[in-house]
């Protein structure tokens, strides 16, 4: 298993490479993205470069901190699907286990509760007042299912442990 | 028989070959190394080992550089040696060098149509760096394709014909006047044609230009005046060319000039009329940044210097409307009365300066413009400083006419950017720089930064320009404005970038920012068919080579309508695009092409579908009946014979017969992995050219048959090469609609899709295995893309497997079309000159 999943790494990287590298390092994205503004860490410029000019996805973490509001997606002049190559890096950081406790603590209570923020008894107020029916209730057992499917159960598996291990 | 002699080429060359009706063939075959290019890809001893067993072949020769001088001569020398009668070079593009070697070959006294290539550089080494073994296969089958046309190939005479002693420049910015100029003054009459009012396009709206920063009406000022003086140049401004017909020597030239309402004779510009003209207009000259009136000259020096009527914003030139400028012109200069007119010249050569258009700030909305008064362009920076502009050259913000403390001047405005314009607008640096330094020069205290994403100082001085401005105090920060923002009570700007040399943002505040706006392309919209890139600047015949040369004979494009550029350069280009021009005009005669149709009168059905699908009107009938074709007119894309029901029409050097041995001898084996890939000489032949110049790399699946034109391509092809059992065909042309070299043979190819489906679909031909796409000569990754995916077709196993098959069956069963199938199969063996034979007996006896 660990095999395919380091071709697919090794793959992914690639792919990567591929769409980041019309990126000609202007900076458009950065001065658009509002996380910057307040997190100098994150700065979408300087992730892309580590993948075109070191070959590496960055190990710091800092693309944890995206906000994925596509700014730079949408003024990219060279036309870098910045937002996706972000996303990329954060599912490899997960499969290798770096996950932040923090997006481990938010998949936790999804899988618990079947949604990320639970109803509220105002808003189903609201709604009745305004006529609409009422929502749904989540099944943590849809959601769990979910997660074995598409491997974010394993993945997480694999989070937690780490975490803990760093926590030790 | 007048024929131009290359110079160069050693003895005066002979009289242009007699036809004779040479009973042996003997053909040579010229594998080229190119040095590397090909030698280290291609195993070109076992090409030329190969070579040698072909039919027909009685010379092979490889050469490391067959196109210099020494195997040029060895060409020569082969000839005489072993009486070759037909040559075929394998080396480069026809489109670099068949002229070379047409040239070679008439110099030892051969016909120079006898002369073919193989593209063994562009469409094998170069884009099969990876897999010598199948580059060296596919070279094979290439030669083999050439050798089994130049079996046929027929001597055409060379004609020429007479130049008319004019030129037409279209567009008389600075690169037009210069190109008029220099006609004119070395004696050759101009028709300059300007769509404006006046001359000197964006050169006589700017104030200073780099590097040296002089005045720019200055210097262009008399320059403009000599143009209007000019004995030999016929100027005429609000003017568009309406329509061209003809060719190189003799075009027919038809210009339509709005009407300017007021005599130019009798206007002293004395400028009366503007005290009592009522309506208000927004400046053009000035960008909207202050009103003129309806009657308006564009500034003082233009010219011709008379004032003109806008009919638009005018609110009747009669006294019962207003007339109020009427009853003032003392000159009676105002021409109530005026016209569209048409003007109707001959010229001999044409030269396009119809430049550039400033990008479109709207276009990059993050920036502000248009929403924050204090968010300019350069442009109207430029008369913002100018001291005949609205400010009289003193530099205030537009919000409340206040001097600037602190201006920001952002880079790559409407170019680097795949939203606008991808390339490098190659001015904007400069002007950039300059932009600052006069700022500095007026306002030594005011702050200047400059954001730029590569500083390209690239001209002469330009570097000193730049030293300049950092010894003034100018800040240049590397990183691209991610966006501005307004300070809604003081309109103040505050301007986010990343300092992307410290990763750093940077969120300052200026009370100014001025974008440094790149170049729109303004190409394509003209009545002649030169192709045009994809942001629209024509594209020349070679961009290192023939920079200002077009596909079309007889047509030159200089300055901003080829590229952005500056004035330097665009002065440069318009004296080249002249002299190239004066070359034509001063020889008097210019040879054309021999290629052109001709009817087979014999097989002819007398149908008439030919002359509909001639866009040249070239073919007439004749009270017989009779259709022949007028050789000057025919420019031989061979549109009609693609149409031609009897197949009646001969093609020289790309008749049916060629083009189906090409066929067969592409198809000899591993048929079903092969592609039959049809290019178009301007357009998709030239965009396969552009894959291999830029090396990008496909599989070797593709065999490529060049045509002049995607009009040439007759159904029967593709039917024939499924017949065989390719894999996949193509047929690729230039963009629809209106990028054909020859006006609309793509369009009558497109109509042909549908039918060669039809039959796709009877003989159980999956759909996917022809395709109809349309390259440009720009679009090389387009090419690749369509090879790689083609190649991914034949080699994928088809979910039928008999389906390869099915063809073959189809095609012995097919006595049903007898006309289409059987029969050029069993001509093929018999008599392999069948349709040449008939014309080079014609011709024989025409000679005699």
């Amino acid at each position: 298993m660990s095999d395919m999943s380091e071709d697919l790494q090794t793959n992914r990287l690639k792919e990567l490479k591929e769409t980041a590298l019309p990126c000609f390092q202007c900076g458009v994205c950065s001065s658009s993205c509002p996380v910057f503004r307040v997190s100098p860490e994150l700065n979408p410029r300087v992730s892309v470069d580590s993948i075109i000019s070191r070959g590496k996805v960055p190990s710091e973490g800092n693309e944890w901190l995206c906000a994925y509001c596509l700014m730079c997606d949408q003024r990219c002049p060279m036309g870098v699907s910045l937002a996706e190559i972000l996303m990329v890096i954060k599912n490899i950081s997960a499969k290798e286990g770096q996950a932040p406790p923090d997006v481990i603590e938010s998949a936790e209570s999804l899988m618990a509760d079947g949604c990320q923020s639970p109803i509220s008894s105002r808003s189903e107020k609201q709604r009745e007042d305004m006529g609409l029916p009422k929502l749904p209730r989540a099944d943590p057992e849809d959601v769990k299912m979910l997660f074995r499917a598409t491997g974010a159960a394993e993945v997480l598996e694999l989070n937690r442990s780490t975490s803990g291990e760093a926590s030790e | 028989m007048t024929t131009s002699h290359p110079k160069g080429s050693s003895a005066g060359p002979p009289e242009v070959e007699v036809v004779s009706s040479e009973p042996e063939l003997r053909i040579g075959v010229f594998p080229c190394k190119c040095g590397k290019n090909i030698g280290a890809v291609v195993n070109i001893d076992a090409v030329a080992e190969y070579a040698k067993t072909l039919p027909g072949v009685v010379h092979v020769q490889v050469n490391t550089y067959t196109c210099a001088d020494p195997g040029q001569r060895e060409i020569q020398e082969a000839i005489a040696q072993h009486g070759l009668n037909r040559i075929v070079v394998a080396s480069c593009s026809p489109t670099m060098h068949e002229d070379t070697f047409r040239k070679t070959v008439k110099a030892a006294g051969l016909n120079p149509y006898l002369c073919i290539m193989t593209n063994i550089r562009e469409h094998v080494s170069w884009v099969h760096q990876h897999d010598p073994a199948s580059a060296t296969k596919k070279a094979m089958d290439l030669i083999a394709m050439s050798v089994a046309k130049a079996a046929t190939l027929v001597a055409q005479p060379e004609l020429d014909v007479p130049v008319t002693q004019a030129a037409l420049v279209v567009g008389a910015g600075v690169a037009g006047m210069q190109a008029a100029l220099d006609l004119a003054d070395a004696g050759f009459k101009a028709y300059l044609i300007e769509r404006q009012p006046t001359i000197g396009g964006i050169m006589a709206i700017l104030d200073k230009v780099f590097p040296q920063n002089d005045c720019s009406i200055c210097i262009l000022g008399p320059k403009m005046v000599d143009v209007a003086k000019h004995p030999n140049i016929t100027l005429i401004t609000m003017a568009e060319v309406e329509s061209i017909s003809g060719y190189v020597g003799n075009f027919e030239v038809r210009v339509k000039q709005r009407p300017r309402y007021v005599n130019m004779d009798k206007c002293t510009s004395c400028g009366d009329c503007v005290e009592v003209c009522p309506v208000d207009v927004p400046s053009r000259t000035d960008q909207n940044l202050t009103w003129q009136k309806a009657i308006q000259i564009p500034f003082p020096q233009a010219v011709p210097s008379s004032y003109f009527i806008d009919p638009e914003a005018c609110l009747g030139m009669d006294l019962i409307r207003c007339g109020k400028c009427i009853d003032r012109c003392e000159q009676e200069a105002i021409n109530a009365s005026d016209r569209t007119k048409y003007v109707d010249f001959d010229v001999g050569v044409i030269i396009l300066a119809t430049g550039f258009k400033p990008a479109d700030p709207s276009k990059t909305p993050r920036l502000g413009w248009g929403r924050f008064p204090n968010v300019i362009t350069t442009l109207e920076f430029e008369r913002l400083i100018n001291a005949a502009g609205p400010t009289e050259g003193k530099l205030v913000r537009p919000s409340d006419l206040l001097k600037p403390t602190s201006v920001a001047i952002a880079q790559c405005v409407g170019s680097r950017d795949i939203g606008t314009r991808s390339a490098c607008s190659n001015y904007c640096c400069a002007e950039s720089v300059k932009c600052a330094l006069l700022i500095k020069e007026h306002y030594p205290d005011t702050d200047v930064t400059i954001f730029y994403q590569d500083l390209r100082m690239h001209g002469k001085y330009f570097e000193d320009q730049y030293l300049k401005a950092r010894e003034e105090g100018v800040k240049f920060i590397r990183g691209r404005v991610g966006e501005i923002q307004q300070y809604p009570d003081t309109k103040n700007l505050r301007v986010s970038v990343e300092d992307t040399t410290h990763n750093k943002l940077s969120m300052e505040n200026y009370d100014m920012v001025v974008l440094s706006m790149g170049a729109e392309g303004a190409a394509g919209n003209f009545p002649l068919p030169i192709s045009c890139t994809s942001d629209s600047f024509y594209i020349e015949s070679h961009p290192k080579l023939k920079p200002v040369d077009t596909s079309s004979a007889g047509v030159f494009i200089c300055g901003g309508a080829e590229s952005p550029k500056d004035i330097r350069d665009s002065v440069i280009q318009a004296s080249a695009a002249a002299g190239r021009a004066a070359i034509i005009l001063q020889k008097g005669r210019y040879p054309i092409e021999a290629l052109s149709a001709k009817i087979m009168q014999d097989i002819c059905s007398r149908c008439g579908t030919c002359v509909s699908r001639c866009p040249y009107g070239a073919i007439s009938q004749d009270g017989t009946g009779k259709f022949t074709v007028m050789g000057a007119l025919c420019q031989a894309c061979g549109t009609c014979a693609g149409d031609c029901p009897q197949d009646a029409i001969y093609m020289p050097n790309f008749t049916s017969e060629q083009i189906e041995a090409q066929i067969e001898t592409a198809l000899v084996e591993n048929t079903s992995e092969k592609i039959v890939a049809f290019a178009c000489a301007f357009c998709s032949y030239r965009g396969s050219d552009l894959a291999g110049v830029s090396r990008m790399q496909y599989p070797t699946n593709a065999r490529v048959i060049r045509a002049m034109c995607s009009g040439r391509y007759s159904v029967r092809f593709a039917q024939k090469a499924f017949e065989l059992g390719a894999g996949a065909v193509l047929y690729s042309g230039c963009h629809l609609p209106a990028d054909c070299h020859f006006q609309t043979g793509n369009v009558w190819m497109a109509k042909r899709e549908s039918r060669i489906r039809g039959w796709m679909k009877r003989n159980n031909i999956e759909d996917e295995r022809f395709r109809v796409e349309w390259v440009s000569a720009g679009e090389g990754k387009k090419w690749q893309n369509i090879m790689t995916e083609m190649a991914h077709v034949v080699t994928t196993p088809r979910k039928n497997s008999s389906t390869p098959k099915t063809p073959t069956v189809a095609k012995s069963e097919k006595p049903v079309k007898p006309k289409t199938k059987a029969k050029p199969k069993g001509k093929q063996a018999s008599k392999p000159h069948s349709p040449g034979k008939g014309t080079s007996t014609k011709k024989t006896t025409r000679k005699k």
